[in-house]
């Protein structure tokens, strides 16, 4: 029976470099998947949050109550989501700063903002954490994969130095175990690009959303003040 | 509530995704394994290689050129040997003489002293000439013994750098010689194996052996089946590949020995050893 090539025994017999690249890309591929299905499901949370608070918000609830259910459930160890943090915010701000006789109209509409400002970004900070890290997968990783390949092309034309006849069957073998690394190196890749442009948009879209929600609120929050 | 799950989930769920991970590429990895074992042999079997693999291996000049070098070298050993015995024959014979030559001297000493005794009372003065005179000799022949032998040391290295240099040159000779033959068949391998084209009902296992006779300017005088393979268009096929590749004309630029000891005739044994069937 002949021996043909087979992609296992290429991998274990690869030179070292090449399989420390290997290696490396592997533990690449584990990590940014870890991170794909973990922003996952924070978006896609943070996605639905968004549609029941605006839901919830829009239904012609008060003001009040709907803070007061936040605060029950906060009691409830249920941390509050995306959206309704910047409302939480923004509101307690608001009547804490209305409590106050001196105040005038504008400094307690300009606290209101500033305190959900605060609270979008921070909410920001939570949607792209790891997003970075994912470009970078996406875009290193093809390079790590040629550094292997062109590093087993190179030994195997060192080692074919020393040979007289050089046939495909000398050749053969090398090359395919420099190409592995390659192939490697694009199906880490892949993923993370595809993954990484969609999430981006994702978090686009719910940032704006919540840049669109505060702005409502606070037309909210000034006609109250306006109103007595 | 629905939103329950959400929020235990949602800025943590490390751990699950971790173990999601490792599961997504267990998986590929385990497909891959599947994939390649259960690719059948029948898929393989379209894929035939056109040029197939021929083999020199019976009275192989290289394995004979190797035979006469180490028979070359086991005879300079041999010589190496006879010679050294030679040497010792010769130490031996001139220790004797010398010997022989001490116990002369001796009894001349001996005989000497004799008459001294005798005539010292009365030949005081020739007794002191004479003794001046024994005195002389024997520093002439100490003299002698030490010129033979400074000539049999100078002797004895000539000779040792004579069969060095002998062995060194025969040692160039030989490899030179197994380098030429060895380039020579790897030329009427490769030249035959590219000019064979195996026939479909080859399998492997199959051995054919073909005898060619050539001349010395590389052309091929006949080529002959001596051990069948069993499949006549096996047989046929090689012999075509030998007829193809002929005239060697590379050949021509071997020494006529080296020629006419390894390559008038030659066997060429012919395996198809890259079939997967």
């Amino acid at each position: 029976m002949n021996e043909g090539i087979t992609p296992t025994l290429l991998i274990l017999e690869a030179s070292l470099p090449v399989q420390l690249v290997l290696l490396t890309l592997l533990g690449l591929s584990i990590v940014s998947w870890v991170m794909i299905f973990q922003r996952w499901m924070v978006l896609s949370a943070a996605l639905k949050g968004v549609l029941s608070f605006e839901h919830r918000f829009w239904s012609g609830m008060d003001l009040s109550q709907l803070y007061k259910e936040g605060s029950q459930m906060q009691k409830e160890a249920i941390p509050a989501v995306g959206m309704e943090n910047i409302f939480r915010a923004g509101f307690k701000e608001f009547m804490r700063l209305r409590q106050q006789p001196s105040m005038d109209k504008e400094a307690i509409m300009e606290g209101a903002q500033r305190a959900m400002r605060v609270a979008y970004s921070r909410e920001e900070e939570k949607l792209e954490k790891h997003l970075p890290f994912l470009a970078t997968v996406a875009s290193v990783s093809v390079y790590i994969g040629l550094f292997g390949t062109v590093i087993g092309i190179m030994n195997s034309f060192i080692g074919l130095a020393s040979q007289a006849q050089v046939t495909m069957q000398v050749i053969a073998p090398d090359i395919a175990e420099a190409l592995i690394a390659t192939a490697m190196g694009l199906f880490v890749a892949i993923p993370a690009v595809v993954v990484y442009n969609r999430y981006s948009a994702t978090v686009d879209n719910i940032t704006s959303s919540y840049v669109t929600f505060t702005d409502e609120f606070s037309s909210i929050l000034h006609r109250q003040i306006h109103s007595d | 509530m629905k939103d329950t799950f959400n929020n235990v989930v949602i800025y943590n769920g490390y751990p699950l995704s971790l173990v999601v991970a490792v599961t997504f590429h267990s998986a590929i990895l385990a497909l891959l394994l599947f994939l390649q074992s259960s690719r059948s042999a029948d898929v393989m079997e379209l894929v035939q290689p056109t040029v197939v693999k021929a083999l020199l291996v019976q009275e192989n000049p290289q394995v004979a050129n190797e035979r006469v070098r180490l028979k070359r070298q086991q005879q300079q050993q041999q010589r190496a040997r006879e010679q050294e015995q030679a040497q010792q024959a010769a130490e031996a014979e001139r220790q004797r003489q010398e010997q022989a030559r001490a116990e002369e001297q001796r009894k001349a000493r001996e005989l000497a002293s004799l008459r001294q005794r005798q005539e010292k009372e009365r030949l005081d003065a020739e007794q002191l000439q004479r003794e001046q005179e024994t005195l002389a000799e024997e520093q002439r022949r100490q003299r002698e013994l030490v010129e033979a032998q400074r000539q049999q040391e100078v002797r004895d290295r000539e000779t040792q750098r004579e069969r060095e240099a002998a062995e060194a040159a025969a040692a160039e000779i030989a490899s030179s010689e197994f380098e030429m033959v060895q380039s020579g068949t790897a030329l009427i391998q490769q030249l035959v194996q590219e000019s064979w084209s195996r026939p479909p009902s080859a399998r492997n296992g199959m051995r054919a052996v073909l005898q060619m006779r050539l001349l010395p300017t590389g052309e091929l005088v006949d080529v002959s089946v001596t051990q069948s393979s069993g499949d006549p268009a096996f047989d046929r096929s090689a012999e075509n590949a030998v007829y193809g590749a002929a005239p060697f004309r590379e050949l021509q630029a071997l020494p006529i020995n080296i020629f006419n000891e390894n390559f008038r005739s030659l066997s060429l044994i012919f395996e198809p050893e890259d079939l997967l069937n």
